[in-house]
């Protein structure tokens, strides 16, 4: 979504705002999702609170390094309740695109603490008056989302007691920013971040944390394990805890294998370069310096919008760019997964009737509707769709994972390290744009089968898809970076044999 | 619930190239036998729970790894970090029976300064009239290294279950007795969580992850 059409959006938002319960009709289901998150803030999922103890050194040591937009220390003593991605995030000031989706947790469970446990009414009113006062400010979108996101840090520093319209009104900002990653995940995130951090596009990745992508994931992971051994014994309640489901597709393994890969190679690039000296060195460092170009992944800031693409699409994009690695392995177990997901999102909109989504508020239609789809409530669209963000997310790290894994040890092939480079970086970018279409599709599913719902019992439910579907992808550009010390030491074996010849 | 578990196990299966480790823990994990299966790229990863008493269940975490020898650098660092491991042959190729102990030497300089427990498995024994290794020469050979020895079939399924679970409680016998431990830095036995209403005299040492309840 270009930044003109997210400023239109948000004026149709307002024209929505007070009657968007009656309003089931696709369009509006995104706008009418960001204040309805914050309608919805009493009834947000909890996560399990977090152990101030738990926080390890070397966390508060990266976070201390490397301020970014989501480095908000306060917070962990000053609001009580951050959830365990929220705060596992953070704390490790990940400047990726989950950022701005934190944006979205952190302000609702930092109204949560702040409103206390105000009653259904003075919410709806601070929300209204908070929703007013952002769009008064908001002819230019960019301006907005970028504030949004820096708001935090201004939170971290000392607004914890700021009146809930502030924090309201910030909320919104963020959340309009983290939908509009969604559209476009990770370009408009960048641009912002890029803004307060304008190393981010070099220093990005993980390569420079103390604390690693699996560590983090793994932390929440643990985290839900207990919430859920605690909270409940029954098997039914096993729902959608994405942290549980990336582990049980075994990402987290993958994930963990695959940093490993990326920490040897590094070490061994570090050595090499150490060992030489003059031309030799200036060269291999010009070299390295194109291939971390082609990590950067410019096509986010360079392709704006781009037609929808078919469905059949994604499976041939993948497929050729995978090609194009040269390795005896396939995506198979991705494109199966992503196929299946798309089916049964197609299944599911065919067992609609066709006038009730064009329809804007006929009644007879919904009662119609509601016999149609008894069979998929809303907590099964949801659980559904955190299951497969969590299965794509954990197929594609496989992917890196063997990817990385044959780079180094599988035949040798004629294809340039940077070849590689761009091939892989434009599978990322077509994966997280994947992962964009199905929040979309998945939300678009809970509005159509949630229009009876109360706003309290859907919005979480799409908040929790939107918010998934960007960690999701900010996961998997982290997974991205972990290849690019393993494409170092390929082109410097490249190199080396080349001068043995 | 997947998230009840008293303790986690990892494990790891090796063995030459072709012999069935995937099949094998596909058909434990999945239930099913592959046909066809590519073969392995550094390591693959599973998981499944094992209820060795009732009520009381062991999640364990399988690491597959490639037996090519190209590979042999990935899947050497995944030794220090398991508790347990099947060391499989091909009862139909003798070759890779002789190989056992190369792979045990290997396990032995990159395990340290911790233990795996092995089961020696002979695999593919539903071939019976191609074998090239007696029941007895390769029962004689784990006893001189300590190890059980099991007869398997992913094909037809027979002692896969068998296969993990007895060494699962051989694991958790020893972790019982206190002669394995759970230790800061090692991931091969790992204390799960226990809701209060399962919660036994026994699992007091791992009271402080459930702090929060």
């Amino acid at each position: 979504m270009s930044e003109k059409d997210n400023g239109e959006n948000l004026e149709e938002e307002a024209t929505y705002e007070d009657e968007n319960e009656q309003k089931p009709e696709e369009r509006s289901h995104v706008e009418s999702s960001k204040e309805k998150e914050q309608e919805a803030v009493p009834m947000t999922r909890k996560r399990p609170e977090p152990k101030p103890p738990s926080q390890s050194a070397a966390t508060e040591k990266s976070t201390a390094d490397t301020p970014k937009v989501s480095d908000s220390p306060a917070a962990q003593t000053g609001w009580g309740y951050w959830g365990s991605w929220g705060k596992s995030l953070l704390s490790t000031a990940s400047a990726t695109v989950a950022t701005v989706g934190q944006g979205i947790s952190n302000v609702i469970e930092k109204a949560e603490t702040t409103l206390g446990i105000p009653s259904p009414s003075e919410i709806s009113s601070e929300t209204k008056d908070a929703t007013r006062g952002g769009e008064n400010s908001d002819d230019n979108s960019a301006d907005e989302v970028a504030d949004g996101s820096s708001f935090p840090i201004a939170g971290a520093l000392g607004v914890l007691s700021t009146i809930s319209t502030a924090v309201q009104s910030t909320g919104k900002s963020v959340i309009s920013g983290g939908l509009d990653a969604l559209e476009f995940i990770g370009k408009k995130t960048m641009d912002v971040i890029a803004e307060g951090d304008p190393g981010f596009k070099k220093t990005k990745g993980l390569m420079n944390r103390n604390s690693t992508l699996s560590q983090v994931l793994r932390e929440a992971k643990e985290k839900e394990e207990q919430q859920t051994a605690t909270e409940v014994t029954m098997a039914t309640e096993k729902k959608a805890h994405y942290g549980l489901l990336f582990d049980e597709f075994q990402g987290l393994s993958h994930l963990e294998a695959l940093e490993m890969l990326s920490r040897e190679s590094e070490s061994k690039v570090k050595l090499v370069l150490s060992a030489l000296s003059g031309e030799e060195l200036d060269t291999l460092k010009e070299e390295m310096e194109q291939l971390k170009e082609a990590f950067s992944l410019a096509e986010f800031f360079e392709e704006e919008e781009e037609e929808k693409k078919g469905d059949e699409e994604f499976t041939k994009e993948v497929t050729e760019l995978f090609s194009e690695l040269h390795i005896s392995t396939k995506p198979d177990k991705l494109i199966t997964v992503r196929t299946s997901a798309h089916e049964w999102i197609a299944q599911f909109n065919s067992s609609l009737p066709k006038e009730e989504k064009e329809s804007e508020d006929n009644q007879e239609v919904e009662a119609g509707d509601g016999d149609h789809d008894a069979k998929k409530s809303v907590e099964d669209i949801h659980a559904f769709a955190i299951r497969s963000l969590a299965e794509l997310t954990a197929y594609s790290i496989e992917m890196f994972h063997k990817t990385a894994a044959l780079f180094l040890h599988g035949q040798k092939e004629e294809v340039t390290a940077t070849d590689r480079a761009k091939s892989l970086s434009q599978l990322t970018i077509v994966l997280c744009k994947e992962l964009s279409t199905f929040s979309k599709e998945f939300t678009t599913c809970l509005t159509v089968a949630g229009v009876k719902e109360k706003a309290d019992v859907l919005n979480p439910l799409i908040t929790g898809v939107f918010l998934e579907a960007s960690n999701s992808a900010s996961y998997i550009q982290d997974a991205f970076q972990l290849l690019l010390p393993v494409l170092q030491i390929s082109l410097v074996e490249a190199r080396t044999e080349l001068s043995q010849q | 619930m997947e998230a009840i578990w008293l303790y986690q196990f990892r494990l790891i299966v090796i063995g030459d190239s072709t012999v069935g480790k995937s099949c094998l823990i596909r058909r434990f994990t999945e239930g099913r036998f592959a046909q066809i299966s590519d073969p392995t790229v550094g390591v693959d990863f599973f998981s499944r729970l094992v209820e060795i008493e009732p009520g009381k269940r062991i999640k364990l975490q399988i690491w597959d790894t490639a037996g090519q020898e190209r590979f042999r650098s990935i899947t050497r660092a995944y030794y220090r970090n398991s508790v347990g491991g099947l060391l499989l042959f091909d009862i139909t190729n003798r070759r890779s029976f002789q190989n056992v102990h190369e792979w045990l030497e290997e396990t032995k300089v990159h395990v340290q300064p911790y233990q795996i427990v092995f089961v020696l498995v002979g695999h593919k024994c539903d071939l019976d009239t191609q074998r090239q290794v007696t029941r007895h020469e390769a029962e004689k050979l784990a006893a001189a290294y300590g190890m059980k020895y099991i007869e398997t079939s992913a094909r037809d399924a027979i002692n896969v279950e068998k296969a993990f679970t007895d060494l699962t409680r051989d694991i958790y016998e020893l972790v019982k007795r206190g002669e394995i431990s759970i230790q800061e830095g090692w991931e091969g036995v790992k204390s799960g969580f226990v809701p209060n209403v399962v919660h036994s005299s026994e699992e007091v040492v791992k009271s402080d992850r459930r702090c929060l309840c």
